[in-house]
């Protein structure tokens, strides 16, 4: 009797459970598992060898100098990417709640970047950048904008944070949103009775009220851009000459083009480990803010 | 709480139970489809009913001529079915091959660059019984191009010529008179030429500034320049990656950077070097923007369907030398990019048989010729052909070509498959002055020793 029930639940578990963790084990465990597994062998494909060489592969990635530089890269591309896309989303979102004619329409106009694959934007932001700001530029004589800002270092580099942080702000705009609507409206009430003005509402009862938001927000910032790579390769291609190789290109360039699968590999569990660390220790961090109504 | 841990552990491993089984199972059935496949194509041969085949295509921006070639050749046997595996433009194409082939799924047949063809040299068919048939067939040293380590491995379909393209009326205009182009022999011939067309108040010559086209194009020709012998080329390629020979002391590429510091200096795209606009530079020139083109016939794909563009353009050799006579300043680059392999790990000789079959109907019938020539636009090494080329700087290579006059550049076919990136990556910064010549030479070196 007792084992029928047993049976019974897992196999109400499996109806319903199943096919998902199926899914999720196929696409994502096992070929992680495997993965993993490649970086401890010297896996060529026309050998086809799977000879086992410990942690040299590993010892390679920390003499690939340029994977370093690239990750330092990745990592300032992140911090402005994370702070800019917040900012610009926290900002938006406070004033799509505050009643402003057509909020519905804007809304979903900030939004539509999300809509736009990678790839395309890339493209987009490329002929901006490379056609239209210097044509602009030479017709009027903005310094700034005469030359195209994907062929010098420093300027692609603001070339792909401004993108990723467009297309990031809307997205994170809709959680915000969410995360503002949840203040409760008697204790805003309460507050402005007892003499708060704005910006006191804003900072000691808005923003503690959503920390939450905030923390799912830098959580989704953070992984994103760390894992950002069709845009790369649609707006830069990494150039010019390597400079705005973020570290997931590089990872694909080792991989695929220098045809070092196996330390390209060995790259990849290091970045998964660094963004892994960084997105969880910054939610529990923040999460020791979040305070009760 | 500690049940349904444990129920959810049971489940977690009868989904990794399922996973192997499947997993085997699927590997079981390929095996069973193989071997099915086997029979069945036995059979097939006997009965002429269906052959799948399927091709693997790097020339991405001429899928569709290939799916109306498959198309038209299914009228004709009507039991050879041809699908087509298309690549992104520009974008992962030997990924796709890749994983094809760590899938155990290789393509029959794969139009894949030389250098690929020999990386992968194990997995192809030796097409020794074909070689005789196809040295018929091709222009004299077309078949060579195709040999690798002794076995004929790549059938050649398409021939490609680079060098300094110009767009003869606005040469002309410039120099106020006719141009021949056989009086540029020299880098000061060139150096005149673009210091007339400067002073006439047109951006003298295009560099287009991607890493394929300055890594790969301009700097290689370096290696393929030593000397006229491939093996003497390959041995100076390994005392570079050894460390033994200087670039700072070769003649041959001090003198192919010098006019690469020429070239700089009438660059029409001074301002801006790298912007590298594919499309741009190519209709720049071919509307006269500009009057030289470092570029090559393939070029022809976007010149040749723009509106209100000039109708002739020729070829120069790039003089790296003021001796007329020396290697390189006669002769422009040729060869053959792309090659057709046959796949020996996965297919069945009938397969095999019917790929051969189809590539030379592709090569030799008309319609073939007419997709390759006239749609594509591309040269065939082909003798007798039957159609007519209207790229017509293709034809101005073809000149070089029926002369004799060209550079070998098949050494780049062993270089690894990452060499135009990165040596394209140290010419954009000397390019825009990011290093000077000696920096520059320093990371070529590097990079080649680090080579294995």
């Amino acid at each position: 009797m007792k084992n029928n029930k047993k049976l019974n639940n897992v196999g109400i578990f499996l109806f319903f459970g199943g096919p998902s963790l199926f899914a999720f084990a196929v696409v994502f465990l096992i070929p992680f598992i495997v993965g993993l597994y490649l970086t401890f062998t010297n896996w060529h494909i026309i050998n086809n060898d799977w000879s086992f060489v410990g942690f040299s592969n590993y010892v390679d990635v920390f003499r690939d100098k340029t994977f370093l530089t690239q990750l330092e890269f990745t990592i300032w591309y992140v911090i402005f990417t994370v702070l800019i896309s917040n900012f610009l989303a926290f900002f938006i979102a406070l004033v799509l709640t505050s009643g402003v004619k057509g909020e519905r329409w804007l809304r979903a106009g900030y939004f539509t970047p999300n809509l736009i694959g990678g790839i395309v934007l890339g493209y987009l932001w490329q002929t901006l950048f490379s056609r239209v700001l210097p044509f602009l530029g030479q017709q009027y004589g903005w310094t700034l904008f005469e030359t195209s800002w994907l062929t010098s270092t420093d300027k692609a580099f603001w070339a792909l944070v401004i993108a990723t942080s467009w297309q990031l702000a809307g997205y994170l705009m809709i959680i915000y949103i969410a995360g503002f609507t949840g203040v409760p409206k008697d204790v805003l009430e309460a507050a402005s009775i007892d003499g708060a003005n704005k910006s006191t509402i804003l900072r000691k009862i808005i923003l503690r009220l959503s920390i939450p938001a905030i923390v799912v927000c830098i959580f989704l910032s953070l992984s994103r851009s760390f894992l950002t790579y069709d845009l790369n390769l649609s707006l830069t291609k990494g150039g010019p000459f390597g400079s705005t190789e973020l570290a997931t290109y590089h990872i694909v360039q080792k991989a695929f083009l220098s045809n070092q699968y196996a330390i390209g590999q060995a790259e990849a569990i290091i970045l998964f480990v660094i963004v892994a660390v960084v997105a969880l220790t910054q939610s529990y961090l923040l999460k020791k803010l979040e305070v009760e109504v | 709480m500690s049940k349904l841990k444990r129920y959810s552990l049971m489940a977690l491993c009868l989904v990794f139970l399922l996973g192997t089984l499947v997993a085997c199972s699927g590997g079981g059935s390929a095996n069973d489809n193989n071997t099915a496949a086997n029979n069945e194509s036995k059979q097939q041969a006997k009965s002429g009913e269906e052959i799948k085949l399927t091709f693997f295509n790097t020339s991405a921006e001429v899928n569709t001529v290939f799916e109306e070639l498959f198309k038209k050749y299914k009228e004709i046997n009507p039991n050879v079915t041809i699908e087509l595996i298309p690549t992104p433009i520009g974008g992962a194409q030997i990924e796709i091959f890749q994983s094809r082939l760590a899938s155990g799924n290789p393509p029959t047949i794969s139009n894949l660059d030389a250098g690929h063809i020999y990386q992968y040299r194990d997995m192809f068919l030796d097409l020794e019984s074909e070689k005789a048939k196809y040295e018929e067939l091709t222009l004299p040293g077309a078949v060579e191009g195709g040999v690798f380590e002794g076995k004929f491995l790549g059938i050649p379909w398409t021939a490609q010529g680079y060098g300094l393209l110009y767009n003869k009326r606005v040469v002309e205009e410039a120099i106020g008179g006719p141009f021949d182009p056989s009086t540029i022999r020299t880098r000061d011939d060139l150096a005149a030429l673009l210091e007339k067309i400067d002073a006439a108040g047109i951006p003298p010559v295009m560099i287009h500034g991607a890493d394929w086209s300055l890594g790969a194009h301009y700097f290689a020709l370096g290696f393929s320049l030593q000397s006229r012998d491939l093996q003497e080329n390959l041995k100076y390629w390994e005392d570079v990656k050894a460390g033994n020979a200087k670039l700072a002391d070769n003649e041959v590429f001090n003198g192919l950077m010098d006019t690469f510091d020429l070239l700089k200096q009438y660059n029409a795209r001074k301002n801006d070097p790298l912007v590298a606009n594919y499309e741009l530079d190519s209709s720049d020139f071919a509307k006269g923007n500009t009057a030289l083109y470092f570029m090559g016939d393939w070029a022809w794909a976007v010149i040749g369907n723009l509106e209100d563009r000039d109708s002739e353009f020729g070829i120069l050799p790039l003089p790296i030398s003021n001796n007329p006579e020396d290697y390189g300043n006669g002769q422009v680059a040729y060869s053959q990019p792309k090659l057709f392999a046959v796949d020996n790990t996965g297919s069945t000789p009938e397969q095999q048989q019917a790929a051969l079959e189809f590539l030379e109907w592709m090569l030799t019938s008309e319609e073939g010729q007419q997709a390759i020539i006239g749609e594509m636009g591309l040269m065939m090494p082909y003798k007798d052909l039957k159609v007519e080329s209207s790229n017509v700087i293709a034809r101005a290579v073809a000149d070089y070509v029926d002369a004799g006059e060209t550079i070998d550049i098949s050494i780049i076919n062993y270089f690894p498959s990452d060499y135009w990136a990165k040596n394209g990556a140290s010419m954009q910064k000397y390019l825009v002055d990011q290093i000077d010549r000696d920096a520059f030479y320093q990371e070529i070196e590097a990079y080649w020793q680090s080579v294995e």
